[in-house]
């Protein structure tokens, strides 16, 4: 009888002490999410950035990056190096703004197609190519490891990454948590597969013909980008353009500026 | 080689074996195997290791059946040389081995007593050599066969017989003689090559059970890390290179061997790179039946310099030290060279002008810091001070000490020296070919077509020359004219025209895309 009754109340208590022990994760997981806080005033880089004007935007970006948290970006189609280009602007801002050196990442299937960064050319873009340091991964797995290390290490002024796939919901929380408590800058520049992730900020990039100066070289590099999400800012589409010198990216306006057209295009259009 | 039983027989190495079998009917036979023996000699001084950190197997000139341990100053670990030599005993005949034993001051000497002693464990005590050898034959020296057959036919078959003896006439015709007496009497030296190179630091446990869980290992290596972090903080060194050995109950030795970017004394962070390690290997290692020993050997210590903890004020500055560990963490789970770090070469040869070298952040803490001061005036930025850069010396490449690289060639810098033409953001791994038509056979080109994909051309920036380095000539280097193209969608190629037209050769220059711009 005894024995009976000591059955029968196990498994109350046992439920008791289940829900007691899912109160206490609970409380923990709040904790953790309370950490990072984006949308805290002085959580972009304008914190760390010389700001253009009082109501100009940082670097002559549209929108600020989140410093912090995750940033992605997202190819056209066949325009990945252009999002190479646009990754390794961001990156040199990142070791401009701040101190240690600034950790690249990729996998190995993500050089494969056009090969890996080369130095005269990150250096070309105003990149301080001593301060950088690459890092190749066998798998989309170790590099999101390799990150998320980098990122706790607290150690480096900025990380970037390329991944080959996508990037999924718990992955990228794990790497908004990492970058937070020295609010480091994160781009990740990962495939096209889309997936829930929880990104502050996403970024397509698409290729834009040059600026050219008036004997017609190729004076500034020009990306079409398209905001697709930000946490605290207005999505939107536009064309900017990439000073290397003065490391800043200028609005360009619609009309003026226009790269000269090609002489089959004119036909056409005539 | 024979076993007790066949030597009882009658039987001796070198006979046939058809010969042997008729002395003894059934005798059992395999065919030798030189290298397994070996290897199995060499299992054994590594698992002879655990006695102390210098083991030598036996060479052919020794008879490469058994091993020298050097145990000068191990000894009273095990409780002094009779224990030792009992606990040795009992852990040779657990593995099915029937070991005969001889500890003395020279290796010769207990090599001699090993083999041709009466007694099965010999102990020869200090400056006893001359007359516990005196009795044994000649043989127990170690000699060619040919000089003791001689030295028989001379009537000399004992040491004690050569011992008393003038060594002139002896020194003429019996060189090996006299070197091997000396050696076995300690008068002339005879060095050991350790099987493994012996540690600068070592710390051993030996457990009660037996281990086999990777945690427990770990807890193992932590707390002998904790331990020989004492004695390199006493000397203020660091661990460069440690080794993790692991004796298997059936007297297998497992090792992993870690290297770090910098010295460090930090043993929670040595642990930490175990760790991954061990990830790495799980495959590798195999505990069997359980470890029942670990030891922790420091193979390389370098002097750790002392560094200020903490003068500035700016609490977000990373510890320089930490990237070091980083560095070292990542190189442990993704391998070597999977880091690398861009320096400019001299060469105008575009793959040739970059070169990768694996980062080394060993000059970034000592070097002085003071270069780190490249910040101008910047409102907000001036907020980290100086002392928080963790890697200083803003040019040309502050995380490799271009010192040790040191010729008395100036380092290049990526700014001074860079090209003046333009440069791709990516390099392909090789170039590639792409067909293209040009309107002049040496203009730029007017559309191209790579990886299958047909490109408009809209603006060509070029042609830039690029000859061959005359010096290193590679057979079918040419000239080579860069153009950087643009086509319609506005996405940037670097292509080249391989050779120049009009050389009397019939084929036309090839083109090849080399790089593409971001």
């Amino acid at each position: 009888m005894r024995c009976v009754a000591n059955i029968a109340g196990f498994p109350t208590s046992w439920e008791g002490a289940k829900r007691e022990r899912i109160a206490a994760l609970r409380k923990a997981v709040e904790g953790l999410q309370a950490a990072p806080a984006p949308g805290r005033a002085g959580d972009d880089l304008a914190s760390v950035a010389p700001r253009q004007g009082p109501h100009g935007p940082v670097w002559g970006l549209p929108a600020d990056l989140a410093c912090g948290a995750l940033n992605e970006l997202v190819a056209a189609h066949g325009d990945r190096p252009a999002a190479f280009g646009f990754l390794f602007t961001l990156t040199a801002l990142g070791l401009k703004a701040r101190a240690g050196p600034a950790v690249f990442v990729a996998a190995r299937r993500a050089l494969a197609e056009f090969g890996a960064p080369y130095g005269h050319g990150l250096a070309q873009l105003g990149l301080e190519v001593g301060r950088l340091i690459l890092i190749e991964t066998k798998t989309d797995k170790d590099a999101l490891w390799a990150l998320e290390e980098t990122l706790r290490s607290q150690a480096v002024a900025t990380v970037a990454g390329v991944i080959e796939g996508g990037l999924d919901l718990t992955s990228s929380r794990r790497l908004n948590l990492a970058a937070a408590p020295q609010r480091t800058p994160l781009v990740l520049l990962r495939g096209a597969k889309a997936r829930a992730s929880a990104a502050a900020t996403r970024w397509r990039i698409a290729a834009a013909p040059a600026a050219r100066d008036r004997f017609g070289a190729f004076a500034h590099w020009r990306w079409q980008v398209t905001l697709e999400r930000c946490r605290n800012g207005r999505p939107g589409q536009w064309l900017i353009e990439w000073n290397h010198v003065t490391h800043r990216f200028r609005l360009v306006e619609g009309l003026a500026d226009r790269p000269p057209v090609a002489g089959a295009s004119l036909r056409r259009a005539g | 080689m024979l076993n007790r039983a066949a030597k009882r027989g009658g039987l001796s190495a070198g006979e046939l074996v058809s010969n042997a079998r008729s002395k003894v009917l059934d005798l059992q036979t395999r065919e030798a195997d030189p290298a397994a023996d070996a290897e199995a000699l060499r299992q054994l001084a590594l698992w002879g290791l655990r006695y102390s950190p210098i083991a030598t197997p036996w060479d052919e000139s020794s008879g490469a059946d058994g091993l020298f341990i050097d145990i000068a100053g191990c000894a009273h670990l095990f409780g002094g040389e009779a224990r030792l030599l009992a606990d040795l005993d009992r852990r040779l005949r657990a593995f099915g081995l029937v070991p005969r034993l001889a500890i003395a001051d020279t290796a010769g000497a207990s090599w001699a007593m090993a083999h041709y002693g009466e007694a099965q464990r010999a102990i020869v005590s200090s400056g006893q050599e001359a007359s516990a050898l005196s009795p044994l034959s000649l043989a127990a020296l170690r000699l060619p066969e040919g000089t003791l057959s001689l030295l028989g036919r001379l009537g000399l078959r004992r040491i004690g017989e050569v011992i008393g003896q003038p060594r002139a006439p002896f020194a003429a015709r019996f060189e090996s003689l006299l070197l091997r007496l000396d050696q076995a009497l300690g008068r002339a030296p005879e060095p050991l090559a350790p099987i493994v190179p012996p540690p600068v630091y070592r710390a051993q446990a030996t457990f009660v059970e037996p281990i086999e869980r990777a945690e427990h290992v770990l807890e193992a290596a932590t707390r002998l890390l904790v331990h020989l972090a004492q004695d390199l903080e006493r000397n203020a060194a660091g661990a460069r290179s440690v080794r993790l050995m692991l004796f298997r109950l059936d007297g297998r030795v497992q090792s992993v061997e870690i290297g770090l970017a910098a010295p460090s004394s930090d043993a929670r962070h040595i642990t930490r790179l175990i760790a991954l390690r061990l990830d790495r290997v799980a495959d590798a290692l195999d505990a069997d039946f359980g470890f029942e020993a670990a030891a922790v050997h420091v193979l390389v210590a370098e002097p750790l310099a002392d560094r200020q903890t903490r003068l500035s004020m700016d609490e977000a500055a990373a510890p320089p030290e930490a990237l070091a560990q980083l560095i070292d963490r990542l190189q442990q789970r993704l391998g070597h060279g999977a880091m690398r770090q861009l320096h400019p070469h001299q060469s105008h040869i575009p793959e040739r002008a970059v070169r990768a070298h694996s980062p080394s952040p060993r000059a970034s803490p000592t070097t002085p810091q003071a270069p780190a001061t490249r910040r101008e005036g910047r409102g907000e930025g001036q907020q980290h001070t100086p002392t928080s850069v963790s890697v200083p010396a803003p040019h040309p490449n502050p995380l490799s000490a271009s010192g040790e690289r040191g010729s008395g060639r100036r380092a290049l810098q990526w700014t001074a020296d860079a090209p003046s033409a333009p440069r791709p953001l990516l390099l392909l791994p090789r170039p590639e070919a792409a067909e293209v038509v040009a309107l002049i056979p040496e203009g730029p080109p007017r559309q191209f077509r790579w990886r299958g994909v047909l490109h408009q051309v809209t603006g060509a920036q070029g042609p830039e020359r690029i000859a061959p380095e005359w010096w290193r000539r590679i057979s079918g280097d040419v000239e080579r004219d860069y153009y950087v193209v643009e086509d319609t969608i506005g996405r940037r190629f670097w292509l080249y025209r391989a050779g120049l037209y009009g050389r009397g050769s019939e084929v036309p220059p090839a083109w090849f895309v080399h790089g593409v711009f971001g």
